[in-house]
C-alpha cells in the first residue's frame, strides 16, 4: 500500500510538470512582438530568415555559451558566426559562403548532405524545400546582414512591411492602410480586384463581410500600396487579403515567389479595431 | 569462449549482487539497481562502451530471454588489454507538425564503436568513441584515463562528455537540449575525478562548446553525486566564459527507486549574458518514470518544461513522453514511443507530435 502511494504520488508530480504558454503578446520566436522581427511571410533576407527560422527552430539547442559547435543563433550573434566563418565539423567549408549555397555548410545540414553529422533541425521535422529555397537565395543574394539595393536586385517579390501590421489592435479605425514590398510594383497590373478587405463576422470567424476599397501607389516608393476604405471602419476585427497572383513585381513575377523556386503565397494580414474612427 | 558452470555462478552471483528480479537500460537502470554509472561503463561517469560487469549484464540480466547456457558470451575484450563495443540505432519517425505536411520514413540514427586499450590493468586506459554515421566519421570521444583504483580517483585528458546531471540517451531532452551537454557534443580538456563508496566527485576544464574552433574561452564544470541503494541525489554547476556572452548553468538532480518503478528528476538553471536586454535566465526541468515490470520490458513516462526566459511570460514549452522498450534477447533492444510537444500556438514546431520506433543493435 505504501509503494502504491509512492507511485500515484510520483505520478502526480509527472502530471503536474508545468504547462505551455499561451504565447500572448509574442511572436512566433517567443519573443515579445516587435522585438524579433517575425512579423509578414519568409522572404530572403537576413532578419527575416533569423524570425522565421533560426529564433523559433533553432535557438532552442543553438544558444547560449555551450551552443552546439560553438554556433549560437539567437539574433545578436548568429550573422557573426555564420557569414564566411569556417565549418567546426568541416573545416574545408564556411557556414555560410556568400554567393554559393551548395558550399554553405548551413544548407548542406538542413538538406542533409553534409559531410559530417545529422540533418538539421536535431532529429526532425526538417526544413521544407520552400524554406530552404529561401535561405539558399538569401546565400546566392550575397548574404548580406540587411537587405542592401545590390541584394535586393535578385530577392523575392514579397512582404516587407504593412500598417496596420498583422496582429495589430488599433484603438481608432485608420483611414488607410499601407502595405509595402520588397520589390518594385507592376502598377498597371493594379485593379480592383488586388486587394480584399473584409470585416470578420463574428461569432463565426471564418464568416466575413467584403468591404469596398480603392488603392493607389505611392509615387515616391514604387513598392508602396496605400488602400483605401470606401467607408469607415467600425469596430472589430478585419482582414487584408493579397492574392499571389494579385500583383507582380516589373521582372512580372507574382507575389511571393522567391527568385529561385517555390510556392507563390499571398499576404494575409489581421488587425482589430477598437474605436469608431 | 563457453559459458560453464563457473561463469553461470559467477552472472547468477552479479544478479544477485544487483538484488534485482527485472532490470532494464541506462541511467534509470543505475538508479533501480543501486548502481553508480561506473558499475557498468568504462567511463565513471557512464555512457559509452561497457565494461565486463556491463557486457554480462547485457546478455543475462536486461534482456527477456538470455542465450542458452553454452552459448557464446562476449565481455567486449579481445585478449587482455583490448576492449570493444558499439551501438546501432535505426529509426522509424513519422513527425506531425500543425498545418505542415507529415514527414516520416527510416533514418540510421546513428552507428557508434568503441574501443578502449588498457595496457595496465586498472589503471590506465586510453578511450575512442567514434560516430561512424551518419555523415563522416566523427570522433566523439578520445581521451586518456589515469586511475589510482586504491584511493578512487582519476584523471582524464582528451575529447570526452562533460558530466553535468543525468547522462541521458534522448539528447533531445530539454535539461540536455538546452544545457548544450549530452551526447552530442563532447569539450576537450582535462577532468579530475575521485570515485567514493557513496560519492562520485568530478571537476572538469575544458573549453567549453561554444569555444569550439576559432573561439576562445574556457569552461569549468563541477559535479557531485551521492548514491545509495534506493537512490541518490547530485549537483552539477557549470560556467562557460565566450567571446558572445558567459552562460552559468546549475543542475539539481536525483534518483529514487520504489519497487519496479526508478524516478529520475532533474532541474537546471541557466544564465545567458550577451543578448541586447543583458542577461536571460531560464529554466529546464526532467521528471522521468521508469517501470520494469516484467524482466526485458519497460515502460517510460517522462514530462519536461522549458522556460526559454524567466522575464518573458507565457513562453513555456512542455514536451511529454511515453516510450516502451523491448529487449528480447542480449544484444537488440526495440524501442516505440511517442512525444508530444506543447508550446505557444504561433509556433507550429514546438507544438508537434513524434511517433517512432526504433531497432538498437548494441554489443
Amino acid at each position: 500500500m505504501r509503494r502504491r502511494r509512492q507511485h500515484v504520488a510520483g505520478l502526480a508530480a509527472l502530471a503536474l510538470a508545468g504547462c505551455a504558454g499561451n504565447g500572448e503578446g509574442l511572436d512566433a520566436g517567443g519573443r515579445p512582438v516587435g522585438e524579433g522581427g517575425a512579423d509578414g511571410p519568409l522572404v530572403a533576407t537576413f532578419e527575416s530568415i533569423q524570425a522565421h527560422v533560426f529564433t523559433p527552430l533553432c535557438t532552442g539547442c543553438h544558444a547560449g555559451a555551450t551552443a552546439p559547435q560553438g554556433l549560437r543563433l539567437d539574433a545578436t550573434s548568429s550573422y557573426d558566426l555564420l557569414v564566411g566563418i569556417a565549418s567546426n565539423e568541416a573545416p574545408g567549408v564556411q557556414r555560410v559562403q556568400p554567393g554559393d549555397p551548395d558550399r554553405s555548410y548551413l544548407v548542406q545540414k538542413l538538406q542533409g548532405s553534409a559531410a559530417v553529422g545529422a540533418r538539421m533541425p536535431l532529429g526532425g521535422p526538417y526544413l521544407d524545400q520552400a524554406t530552404i529555397d529561401v535561405i539558399r537565395q538569401w546565400i546566392t543574394d550575397g548574404a548580406a546582414r540587411t537587405a542592401s539595393a545590390g541584394s535586393v536586385a535578385t530577392q523575392s517579390f514579397a512582404l516587407a512591411q504593412a500598417s496596420p501590421a498583422n496582429g495589430d489592435t488599433l484603438p481608432t479605425a485608420p483611414r488607410q492602410l499601407l502595405v509595402s514590398f520588397t520589390r518594385d510594383l507592376d502598377t498597371t497590373r493594379l485593379d480592383a480586384s488586388s486587394v480584399h478587405l473584409a470585416q470578420v463576422v463574428e461569432p463565426d470567424a471564418s464568416t466575413t463581410r467584403p468591404l469596398g476599397v480603392s488603392m493607389h501607389a505611392v509615387v515616391a516608393n514604387p513598392r508602396a500600396l496605400v488602400v483605401t476604405p470606401r467607408s469607415a471602419l467600425a469596430p472589430g476585427r478585419y482582414v487584408l487579403q493579397i492574392d499571389a497572383h494579385a500583383l507582380a513585381d516589373l521582372d512580372g513575377r507574382p507575389l511571393g515567389v522567391n527568385a529561385g523556386a517555390g510556392t507563390p503565397s499571398g499576404v494575409r494580414i489581421v488587425f482589430d479595431v477598437e474605436g469608431a474612427q | 569462449m563457453k559459458i560453464g558452470g563457473r561463469s553461470c555462478c559467477w552472472v547468477l552471483l552479479l544478479w544477485a549482487l544487483a538484488g534485482a528480479q527485472h532490470a532494464s537500460a541506462e541511467p534509470y537502470l543505475a538508479v533501480q539497481q543501486g548502481y553508480k554509472c561506473g558499475q557498468c561503463h568504462v567511463n565513471p561517469t557512464g555512457g559509452g562502451l561497457r565494461n565486463d560487469f556491463g557486457a554480462v549484464f547485457t546478455q543475462n540480466v536486461l534482456p527477456a530471454h538470455a542465450f542458452p547456457g553454452d552459448a557464446p558470451a562476449w565481455t567486449g575484450k579481445l585478449g587482455d588489454v583490448v576492449r570493444l563495443g558499439g551501438d546501432l540505432r535505426e529509426t522509424w519517425t513519422r513527425i506531425d507538425v500543425p498545418d505542415q505536411d507529415t514527414q516520416d520514413g527510416w533514418d540510421l540514427q546513428e552507428l557508434r564503436v568503441y574501443g578502449a586499450l588498457e595496457p595496465i590493468r586498472d589503471r590506465l586506459y586510453l578511450v575512442v568513441d567514434e560516430a561512424l554515421a551518419p555523415g563522416n566519421a566523427q570522433t566523439r570521444e578520445a581521451y586518456a584515463r589515469y586511475a589510482d583504483p586504491a584511493r578512487g580517483w582519476y584523471a582524464k585528458a582528451g575529447r570526452f562528455y562533460v558530466p553535468f546531471g543525468w547522462r541521458l540517451e534522448d539528447d533531445g531532452a530539454f535539461v540536455r537540449a538546452v544545457s548544450g551537454i549530452n551526447m552530442t557534443a563532447p569539450d576537450d580538456g582535462v577532468e579530475l575525478g575521485l570515485e567514493l563508496s557513496s560519492w562520485s566527485l568530478q571537476l572538469a576544464l575544458t573549453n567549453g562548446a561554444a569555444n569550439a574552433g576559432t573561439g576562445s574561452g574556457s569552461q569549468v564544470v563541477a559535479q557531485s553525486v551521492w548514491t545509495q541503494t534506493r537512490g541518490r541525489l547530485g549537483l552539477s554547476a557549470a560556467y562557460t566564459d565566450a567571446e558572445a556572452g558567459a552562460r552559468s548553468m546549475a543542475a539539481l538532480f536525483g534518483g529514487l527507486r520504489t519497487g519496479p518503478v526508478a524516478w529520475l528528476g532533474e532541474v537546471d538553471y541557466i544564465r545567458d549574458e550577451g543578448f541586447p536586454e543583458g542577461t536571460r535566465t531560464l529554466t529546464t526541468a526532467l521528471a522521468e518514470m521508469d517501470w520494469a515490470w516484467r524482466k526485458g520490458h519497460n515502460l517510460k513516462l517522462t514530462a519536461e518544461y522549458f522556460d526559454p526566459d524567466h522575464d518573458v511570460d507565457e513562453d513555456q514549452k512542455t514536451r511529454w513522453s511515453a516510450v516502451y522498450e523491448y529487449t528480447p534477447m542480449p544484444f537488440v533492444q526495440l524501442r516505440a514511443g511517442f512525444r508530444r510537444h506543447d508550446g505557444i500556438p504561433q509556433n507550429d514546431f514546438d507544438n508537434r507530435d513524434v511517433a517512432f520506433f526504433e531497432v538498437h543493435g548494441f554489443f
